[in-house]
């Protein structure tokens, strides 16, 4: 029984520390966003060019696949913190010297993190409702038929976000950025596999549930229907078929059965993680952020006694400092440049630069076409890392109040932070940079100057006014995937799959570019002046 | 050189007042700042180093509004907080490098600099190790080096020997007596030893007030022969202090030796005794709390 309420007592804190801040309001609001968007039918299931009559069947099932598909994206990066700030407040090390379990604090973790998510289900499930009533395409509301796909389908996909998010956190390779890029594939693998191996078993979103209720029905009504079936965004082509009255999907006591595994899969997920996690030991942590050294007094003592000269040095010795003068306190910008420059590559292995290195040196050797594609997009992912410490670093090892006490840090030390990313960005896709030069391509040369710019930006500002890195490195990751690597015009800020219209794209990332920056200083701005 | 504060209050969100209307004028010297938990002395200190603004009031450096030109003072700040990080993958050289640079020193004083105050804090030997594997005492020390960077004219250390070892905090409190010559230090602290044994000034801070202000020897003057010693047995204790302040007890095989502060002699056969930094101090608080008016002492 006191394990039961010590994870009780974990989740009820951690939701209540978390709701508490202005961060959870931005949450709701996103959710409130995704009701509007899909009754607004920016967003909607479609059966090819016709979607089914605003049923309280369809609008839930439409709804709750809205849900699960969005919320276990942007929701992963949302709840990805539980243990993280555990580890930063010092919090962390104080549970683990009580006889609390590893599992018994990660399925408290745990609760917080589903209660998180399940408060922006309840959110959409309540627009989902209003939508009928506004619609009025079908006045008959059933409850069970809207709101069942939400409880089968949408809560256990999100009980297995909220455990994949902290089995990401215990997890020393998976609990940083390359997590966040990771969780991109990841869902994206979870979403379209079942489909591709026609194993819908494997279907923890449960759109494949879906599918096979609606799709047969969808073929005896709807002539010439070829099995169409998507959730799209932004495409208003979709026509009503009217005599399609989707009454719902049949729930029968195997489809139920098999939702419910999904939680005991998270459950499952849970138990790993507890192999995994160091409760906190930082014995068991190869690589500790600051604070968390500094929490857990950083180096055992032995080993700082070690260093000569920690110790047994004489009180009383000359404290001989040079006086400055008032004309050795201006530096040039340039100096604070390649300090910057420095901070941001430091602390990678050798084989990163020599990735880093091989890449630039590929572009330049292989057909332009390659190395413009490809090449530039394995390039400007490979330091997605760098570019998401931008205006985070600070927040994240502490040291706001050691840089915001310095003078001009506005017009000199967030330009040179910044600027020292666009370096990296143009020195990582300098190879096809000089390819297209040699090619006489001003065009994409532009398009790839745009793209240079564009990523620091948008890195800069997210980092500045989110104060962390995972939206960055959530949002890069997803436009990079659509626009570079499958060369989705007007996504690709390289430019390279916009074909004729590369310049004007251009344009646009180089507006958004300079929107971003003076956001992001905008905001710094604020910062300074202690607002 | 000098720094007013003038009528300074902030209030944070949900009505939190953290500072009222606090003045102060500051001059070069060590200005020790005291006060127990939460009295709003790192809200000051933030306040004072441009981290955050006043809710009203002002603070001028020299003249000027640091509110409104924050970087004429930033030129010439060093900071401590009490509470800072600082970036694992960097060495203590490459770390200062860094904040040197953004500081705004040039490279070849800013490697005089760092090789100095290398020496100073006793990292010499660790110069080219990893920050991240630092003890908390060896992060203070980089700590402190940052905030003589850019040789300051004023210094605010916010409970700057937190984690030092003895041997660490008699280098630093020395430390700070040799700057002291031609700037001002702020030095914000609950251990009273480390205001004793260096500043020149000391303001005690209570509930966001000033409520005493002034020279070391003035501050004990104003308790001079309300100092005692009792001896009694250990029972008696607990009455002892229900009627009086206690500020220390020490038992000994003849009873219990009681510090008291007493405008009156406490009881028959009470010795008097020197008045401490502590005595004045803890003096000073209980008055403020049982609603005294508020002593004010000038330099």
């Amino acid at each position: 029984m006191s394990t039961l309420y010590a994870i009780y007592a974990i989740g009820r804190a951690d939701f209540l520390e978390r709701v508490r801040r202005h961060s959870f309001l931005v949450t709701l609001l996103f959710a409130v966003y995704l009701g509007y968007a899909a009754a607004t039918g920016q967003i909607s299931l479609r059966l090819g060019e016709y979607r089914g009559v605003y049923t309280s069947a369809w609008i839930g099932v439409m709804v709750s696949l809205i849900t699960t598909t969005f919320l276990s994206l942007v929701g992963f990066y949302i709840v990805k913190n539980a243990v993280e700030r555990d580890r930063q407040t010092g919090v962390g090390e104080i549970l683990a010297s009580t006889p609390l379990s590893r599992t018994a604090y990660l399925l408290g973790k745990f609760l917080s993190n589903f209660a998180v998510l399940a408060s922006m289900l309840v959110v959409l499930a309540l627009a989902a409702i209003v939508m009928q009533f506004l619609a009025t395409e079908d006045r008959a509301f059933h409850a069970w038929a809207l709101l069942s796909p939400f409880l089968l389908l949408s809560l256990p996909a999100l009980a297995l976000t909220a455990a994949l998010a902290l089995l990401f956190e215990t997890m020393r390779i998976l609990r940083g950025g390359f997590g966040n890029v990771a969780w991109f594939f990841l869902w994206g693998l979870t979403i379209g596999l079942p489909g591709a191996i026609d194993a819908h078993r494997f279907d923890p979103f449960g759109l494949w549930t879906v599918f096979r209720s609606v799709v047969p029905a969808a073929r005896a009504t709807i002539p010439g229907y070829e099995d169409a079936f998507s959730l799209t965004v932004a495409d208003s082509s979709v026509r009503v078929f009217p005599g399609f009255h989707w009454e719902g999907i049949d729930w029968t006591s195997g489809e139920v059965l098999l939702r419910v595994t999904w939680l005991g899969v998270a459950f499952g997920l849970i138990l790993i993680g507890a192999l995994f996690f160091d409760r906190f030991d930082p014995a068991r942590t190869r690589a500790q952020s600051v604070t968390e050294s500094k929490q857990t007094g950083g180096a055992s003592e032995a080993e700082a006694h070690q260093l000569p000269g920690a110790m047994g040095a004489p009180a009383t010795i000359s404290f001989a400092l040079v006086p400055l003068s008032d004309s050795e306190r201006t530096s040039n910008f340039t100096r604070i440049f390649v300090a910057e420059l420095r901070l941001a590559v430091k602390g990678y292995r050798w084989w990163w630069y020599a990735v880093a290195a091989g890449l630039v040196v590929a572009q330049a050797a292989v057909p332009l076409e390659i190395s413009r594609g490809l090449l530039l997009s394995a390039a400007w992912i490979w330091p997605i890392l760098i570019w998401s410490a931008l205006g985070t670093r600070e927040g994240r090892f502490s040291t706001q109040q050691l840089l915001f006490s310095c003078p001009r840090v506005l017009p000199r030390q967030l330009p040179a932070a910044w600027l020292a990313s666009v370096f990296l960005a143009a020195l990582l896709g300098a190879g096809t940079a000089l390819r297209l030069g040699l090619a006489g391509q001003g065009a994409a040369l532009f398009a790839w100057a745009a793209g240079a710019l564009f990523i620091p930006s948008l890195a800069l500002a997210l980092g500045v006014w989110t104060g962390t890195s995972r939206f960055f490195e959530g949002l890069y990751t997803a436009i990079w995937y659509i626009g570079p690597l499958n060369r989705v015009p007007g996504f690709d800020f390289t430019g390279g799959g916009s074909g004729g219209l590369a310049s004007r794209f251009a344009w646009l990332y180089l507006g958004i570019s300079a929107i971003l920056v003076a956001a992001a200083f905008a905001r710094r701005a604020r910062q300074l002046r202690g607002i | 050189m000098q720094l007013n504060v003038e009528k300074v209050s902030k209030t944070y969100p949900g009505n939190v007042q953290a500072l009222r209307s606090f003045g102060l004028t500051l001059r070069p010297g060590v200005l020790g700042l005291l006060g127990p938990n939460g009295a709003g002395k790192s809200t000051l200190m933030r306040i004072l180093a441009t981290i955050t603004r006043p809710t009203s009031g002002r603070v001028l450096w020299n003249g000027t509004d640091i509110a409104n030109k924050p970087d004429a003072l930033r030129d010439v700040l060093g900071y401590l907080p009490q509470d800072f990080g600082i970036y694992p993958n960097l060495t203590v050289v490459e770390f200062l490098d860094y904040l040197a640079a953004v500081k705004g020193l040039r490279a070849a004083n800013a490697r005089r600099r760092i090789r100095d105050l290398l020496d100073i804090v006793n990292l010499r030997d660790a110069a080219r190790r990893l920050l991240g594997g630092f003890s908390g005492g060896m992060r203070q020390r980089v700590g402190i080096a940052q905030a003589l960077l850019n040789d300051p004219k004023l210094l605010i250390v916010d409970e700057p020997t937190a984690g030092l070892d003895p041997e660490e905090r008699v280098r630093f409190r020395n430390l700070l007596s040799e700057l002291s010559g031609e700037r001002i230090v702020i030095l914000s602290t609950h251990i009273v030893s480390d205001v004793e044994a260096v500043a020149t000034q000391i303001a005690l801070i209570a509930h966001g007030q000033l409520i005493a202000y002034g020279a070391q020897e003035t501050l004990l003057a104003a308790i001079n022969g309300k100092v005692w010693e009792v001896v009694i047995s250990s029972d008696a204790l607990p009455q002892l202090r229900q009627q009086h302040l206690v500020s220390n007890t020490a038992h000994r095989s003849d009873g219990v030796h009681v510090r008291v502060i007493a405008d009156e002699l406490p009881k028959a056969g009470a010795r008097p005794l020197e008045p401490s930094l502590e005595d004045a101090y803890l003096a000073a608080l209980a008055a403020h709390r049982s609603g005294q008016a508020v002593r004010e002492v000038v330099a």
